[in-house]
């Protein structure tokens, strides 16, 4: 019928990807009677990292975006990219939902018209090596001195690395498993669950559990669309987006407890290092750089303080 | 199809008839797509800009365009030339042959196609053309064809990205592609000795044997730049695409210190046309961008899913009416956007039908690939004209037979999926 | 050519192979750094070998390669380095071959222009997006609307030339293609 709008959707991610198959599964069915959930997958409608701006031009409904691509337009989100500051999936939904976020949410929808609805879980970041644990036992960040790491290429991202005490190395993320193949990098960082979806696990030997980042990304939508809503849609489509968020936190925290087992029957070591002295180590690096100085005055405290 | 849809394809039907540069009869369409859509006509530059800024395995192509230009200005090209000449002149076709042998050790270069072509296509075409056998349509053809090869042998970046949709090991998708790959290249020689035999193309005075140290002492460092390469990427020191930087280097380092043959003015000339034909593909490259976006505007895919949906056939015409399918998808659409988009379309029927998800990968990828060079839209086809500025009327009317052994050395590889899996399986594949 | 447009091609072919020298040496560089992390003790001796202070390479060498693409079709591609079907255009009279000249020329000069202001308020949202790596290039100003630049620019200057070369051919004609230097590359 008329009032029927449609909700197009872009992502990098695949169509069997957690976040994909919950917004399918859960939020397309649960906002059905208004409106219609067009997905488009692997990047085929907006090229990555391009979504937000696509939504503030009109001509994008929803996004599945990330802290770092918000980062670019508004520095203060750097401070959900940064090392150990999310403790773990329930903090993330514990930081998004508190009124700490607030400001951060107002900016988006003013200057972008990007409403963020909801937090989704990704899994903990961990350092993924090609050598043995013979060759490179992982125990405090120093042991990383001279190991090429794959990071994303943002500064952002770059830094992580730096702070974790490893060498950076931009590459993009196609290259990358023929890279650990060759051995032109030494490792990559990325949660369980990708690590096995793109098969690094094929050309790599240990896994360095040091969960340096819980990742995140944020299910975001039009505001204008939005405002375009009743209030009772409205409501459905928010209580829509959380139920998908959290069946894919469900999900992606069984996948990340089974796969740690998996892992370990292709042959891969799979340890703790020593992960207060990674945390501090990083920690440190972010004292005074320009990241922190981006973040809003106590939010840091307020995040931590939400923590255990 | 809508109504706009069927402008758009109308507009590129007729600018392109009339002989309008491709790129912009492309843009043009897109313009008009928009318009007749409701949305905004300024989105066609946004995802022009946005996917040539992330198109990161396509900086091998300016590279290995500059390559190619300092070989050929350098004396390397010669070099190399005379070397080939003395090897196989006296054979049948030798530089046919030659052409499609430089592309099986160079398929293991880069991971994509199109840098292939643009970077020793280009140099072996000029081998050909100057040796005065072949007609310039004819060289360029066998190099198209041959340049499809490429991401069939290992690395292959079309297959990271089948296998990121399809969850299957890349390391067996790589070993799968081997055979095929050394397939293909069998049937192209076979080609092009029966069309040297029938065309008559003259042969070579044959070179005494004598001469041939000589030769090859001449083109030793030439010749070792596969080597370097080569080890440059599985020694892990480059990736696949910084692999063309490499190239380059090595050639000016050649061209400049060992064999002088470059003077600063030239170099300076090298750049500028190195800019000129890298222009000219990277905006190629950008409408078939905008293309894909077009078409995922139409949410094709998902019409086209919908027919899918219990699907109950034999699997063996399951499989042949897929390949039929995207041989005519790529003949407009782009191999990245056909394994991204329209295959995994594919992929929870061909597990209900109980097909191998190797074997499928490297069937289709090895479609896409021949895609790249069926008329009237092939990518490939496009780069070589823009390299070599060698009309496309010539290239298509010679193209025909390689695109013909092609397409049935892939009906070999659907009927006996053992020409894929053999590898795999010996190195413990369970498929 | 008289002096001045003989020096604005010499300086936009300069822009030209600055563009691809440039994206040659960062490659070779990038290369360099990556392989000699793996000796740490150069860092220490020379701190601009440091790694991290690399990590803008690979988004210069893309922002390169769009300019590269768009400066370039501006100003060094010419008219028979496009990729086209040649078949019909080839085989018609002169009269009718410049017909065909004229009018896609047209259509592409007055397309290009019409999508100029639509694009750019495309673009307006990135005067805010900054760039992955390379502030610390360029410094901290740089967004993304100064790499998409030269897109505008590209649509200034191209519908400028086919303008021009309509004109061209409705006045002196078009040249034959039959003995046309289509193979100066294959010297
Ligand atoms: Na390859
Ligand atoms: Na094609």
């Amino acid at each position: 019928d008329d009032n029927n709008v449609t909700l197009r959707m872009s992502t990098p991610a695949s169509e069997t990807d957690q976040r994909s198959v919950s917004l399918a599964e859960v939020f397309a069915p649960a906002v059905a009677e208004f409106a219609t959930y067009e997905p488009h997958y692997n990047a085929s409608l907006i090229a990555q990292g391009s979504e937000l701006e696509s939504i503030a031009s009109g001509d994008l409904e929803m996004s599945i975006t990330s802290a770092q691509e918000l980062a670019q337009f508004f520095p203060e989100f750097s401070i959900f990219a940064t090392g150990y500051v999310h403790q773990d999936a329930a903090h993330q939904v514990a930081v998004f939902n508190d009124a700490l976020m607030d400001g951060f949410k107002a900016k988006a929808e003013a200057e972008l018209d990007v409403k963020l609805l909801s937090v989704m879980y990704l899994g903990r970041r961990h350092v993924n090596l090609r050598q043995t644990k013979d060759e490179l036992t992982v125990t405090n960040p120093a042991d990383l001195a001279g190991v090429n790491l794959r990071m994303p290429g943002t500064d952002a991202w770059q830094f992580l690395g730096k702070a974790l005490g490893a060498n950076p190395t931009p590459m993009s993320f196609t290259e990358v498993y023929t890279a650990l193949q060759t051995g032109s990098v030494d490792g990559q960082d990325n949660p369980l669950p990708t690590v096995v979806d793109a098969k690094f696990y094929e050309v790599t030997k240990q896994i360095a559990l040091t969960s340096h980042l819980v990742d995140l990304n944020y299910i975001a939508m039009s505001k204008s669309t939005w405002d375009g809503l009743t209030g009772e849609q409205q409501a459905t489509l928010q209580s829509a987006a959380d139920a998908a968020a959290e069946s894919g936190r469900v999900a992606q925290l069984e996948k990340e407890a089974n796969l740690v087992s998996f892992l370990k029957e292709q042959g891969l070591s799979v340890y703790e290092p020593d992960l207060a002295a990674f945390r501090e180590h990083v920690q440190a690096q972010y004292v005074g750089t320009e990241f922190a100085a981006s973040w809003p005055a106590g939010v840091l405290d307020k995040i931590n303080a939400l923590g255990n | 199809m809508t109504f706009e849809f069927m402008l758009c394809l109308g507009t590129i039907i007729v600018l392109a008839g009339i002989g309008a540069p491709i790129a912009y009869v492309i843009l043009i369409a897109a313009l008009l797509y928009l318009l007749a859509a409701g949305q905004g006509i300024g989105i066609a530059g946004k995802v022009l800009m946005d996917g040539l800024y992330q198109s990161f395995i396509l900086l091998a192509v300016p590279l290995f365009i500059v390559a190619a230009n300092i070989m050929n200005a350098g004396t390397i090209s010669d070099r190399l030339l005379s070397f080939c000449v003395a090897l196989v002149g006296r054979f049948r076709g030798g530089l046919g042959h030659v052409n499609v042998v430089a592309s099986l050790i160079f398929s293991g270069m880069s991971g994509s196609a199109v840098a292939d072509a643009a970077g020793i296509g280009k140099i072996i075409i000029e081998m050909m053309t100057k040796s005065g056998q072949y007609t310039r349509g004819y060289a360029a053809a066998i190099t198209a064809a041959s340049a499809t090869i490429g991401p069939i042998i290992p690395p292959s970046i079309p297959m990271v990205l089948y296998a990121l949709v399809s969850n299957t090991s890349i390391g067996y998708l790589f070993l799968g592609g081997i055979l095929p790959g050394l397939f293909m290249g069998a049937v192209l020689m076979a080609v092009n000795l029966w069309m040297s035999k029938r065309r008559g193309f003259a042969l070579e005075e044959p070179v005494p044997l004598i001469e041939l140290p000589r030769r090859t002492l001449n083109a030793f460092p030439a010749l070792l730049m596969p080597a370097i390469l080569l080890y440059g990427i599985y020694g892990g020191v480059t990736t696949p695409t910084e692999a063309a930087a490499v190239a380059a280097f090595y050639a000016l380092m050649l061209a400049a210190l060992f064999y002088r043959a470059l003077s600063m003015k030239a170099m300076y000339q090298i750049l500028v046309e190195s800019a000129r034909s890298s222009a000219a593909i990277g905006l190629v490259i950008g409408g078939a961008l905008i293309l894909n976006y077009i078409v995922a505007s139409e949410n094709i895919p998902s019409l086209l899913a919908e027919h899918l949906v219990g699907l109950d056939i034999d699997p063996l015409m399951f499989l042949l009416g897929v390949n039929v399918l995207l041989l005519l998808l790529g003949c407009i659409l782009d191999a990245t956007t056909i394994i991204l988009v329209i295959i995994p379309l594919f992929i929870p029927t061909c597990r209900e039908l109980g097909i191998d998800m190797v074997h499928f990968g490297v069937v289709a990828i090895v479609n896409c690939m021949i895609g790249l060079i069926t008329p009237p839209y092939g990518i490939l086809l496009f780069v070589i004209t823009a390299v070599t500025r060698i009309p496309l009327s010539e290239i298509i009317r010679e193209v025909w037979p390689f695109l013909g052994v092609l397409v049935l050395a892939l009906l070999c590889m659907v009927l006996w999926p053992g020409l894929v899996l053999a590898l795999p399986r010996l190195f413990g594949y369970a498929g | 050519m008289s002096r001045l447009p003989k020096l604005f091609t010499g300086f936009t072919h300069a822009v030209a192979a600055s563009l691809v020298g440039l994206m040659f040496l960062t490659f070779i560089l990038q290369i360099v750094i990556r392989y000699s992390a793996q000796l740490p003790w150069l860092a220490e001796m020379f701190p601009f070998m440091e790694p991290s202070r690399y990590g803008w390479t690979l988004e210069f060498c893309l922002f390169l390669w769009v300019w590269l693409v768009f400066w370039g079709n501006a100003f060094v591609v010419r008219q028979q380095d496009h990729v086209t079907f040649d078949i019909l255009y080839n085989s018609v009279r002169p009269k009718v071959r410049r017909g065909f000249f004229v009018i896609f020329s047209l259509v592409i000069a007055v397309g290009l222009l019409a999508s100029l202001e639509p694009t750019w308020s495309k673009f307006y949202v990135l005067r805010l997006k900054k760039t992955a790596t390379l502030s610390s290039l360029f410094g901290d100003w740089v967004r993304m609307r100064d790499v998409y630049l030269v897109y505008a620019l590209f649509l200034i200057v191209v519908p400028l030339r086919f303008a021009w070369l309509a004109y061209h051919a409705i006045r002196y004609g078009v040249d034959d293609p039959t003995n046309d230097a289509m193979d100066s590359s294959l010297k």
